[in-house]
């Protein structure tokens, strides 16, 4: 029974994704890619371009993604704790 | 079954120098080649997962010991806070590149993106050592 | 049988395994295969018909050459990280609950 739903779920998933697809895809891009491609190279000196663009366009979202990376081990550390008894509080 | 093979180990001794070598070469390389920070911090700290599986947590916390590679990761945040709030002191916006810019082409060029490259494989792979060594200590040490 | 096609069927893949599994931990697994499939997505969309990869070459000359599009890859290196990020805190809860409740079972945790 459970598995009767869940095909049905994923036929409806499926079709909206799928209808998706009639999208016009492929072509040259817009506006922000266009100026990061053109004029990446000479205003940061860098070859590579994903680099260009996380580290110097976009950095203040890489400052987030450290954090929530930080904030995840951090996360780890303090739960899988080994105290002196068995029974942690909390 | 409970040890590894002869010459699984014996192979891993001989080639963990050269991973880590591997990991350090496409943190520093991230903007002239395809690699980065996170890349290569994610090869660093799988190069010690890797001596972890193959020799035991014993004896890779004794190279390795958990509260240094545990400041490693903390102070790395801090250093990238630090980096963001250093070029409000010379008047440019938070994060701004205003290191020069050097010979395209070579490694110290393209100003802060170096530094923070480093900084960032560096937490990131003392992280992911740090999140190994507290599941296997978990369930180890009952 | 491009990226965009096979990326829908990943999601569809990672959202049957989230209905129908009753362990915990293949339920997170099942989410880090979505998140997997997400990624495959944003980055199969950016391709422009007959561009190169986005890496300058260091001795060519550094003219208007035809690129595919770098924004969806920037952004989707952030999300690989926060991927990774979720599911290590996922299963750590994982290992707390079974050591206070013996089961990883989610319709035996349900029932108090």
């Amino acid at each position: 029974m459970n598995r009767i739903f869940a095909i049905l779920i994923l036929c409806v998933v499926a079709f909206f994704l799928f209808s998706s697809l009639n999208l016009d895809y492929g072509h040259p891009r817009g506006g922000q890619s266009n100026y990061y491609v053109e004029h990446g190279l000479k205003e940061t000196g860098a070859l590579n371009m994903v680099t260009a663009i996380y580290l110097n366009y976009r950095a203040y979202d890489t400052l987030g993604e450290a954090t929530v990376f930080f904030a995840s081990a951090l996360g780890v550390f303090m739960l899988l704790r080994k105290d002196r008894e068995g029974g942690e509080d909390g | 079954m409970d040890r590894t093979s002869r010459i699984v180990k014996i192979f891993t001794r001989k080639l963990f120098p050269f991973i880590l070598l591997y990991g350090c070469y496409l943190i520093s390389h991230g903007h002239l080649s395809p690699g980065g920070g996170f890349q290569g911090g994610v090869i660093f700290g799988s190069a010690i997962i890797l001596l972890g599986l193959v020799e035991g947590i014993r004896i890779t916390e004794k190279r390795f010991r958990e509260d240094i590679l545990s400041l490693v990761k903390n102070v790395g945040m801090l250093i990238f806070i630090l980096t963001g709030f250093s070029g409000m002191f010379l008047g440019y916006a938070f994060l701004s590149d205003f290191l020069p810019q050097g010979n395209v082409g070579t490694v110290p060029s393209a100003g802060l993106i170096l530094f923070l490259n480093l900084t960032i494989g560096f937490m990131v792979g003392t992280g992911i050592a740090v999140i190994f060594y507290r599941t296997v200590r978990h369930g180890s040490e009952e | 049988m491009n990226g965009i096609n096979i990326s829908i069927v990943v999601i569809l893949i990672g959202i049957y395994g989230i209905l129908t599994k009753r362990n915990i931990i293949k339920m997170a697994m099942s989410l880090y295969v979505m998140n997997s499939g997400v990624i495959l997505f944003f980055v199969s969309i950016g391709y422009v018909a007959g561009g190169e990869a986005a890496i300058f070459e260091s001795g060519a000359p550094l003219s208007k050459i035809l690129m595919v599009d770098p924004l969806p890859q920037a952004v989707m290196l952030t999300t690989i990280v926060i991927g990774l990020g979720i599911t290590a805190l996922a299963l750590a809860l994982a290992i707390k609950i079974y050591d206070d409740r013996k089961t990883l079972n989610a319709e035996k945790l349900l029932e108090n």
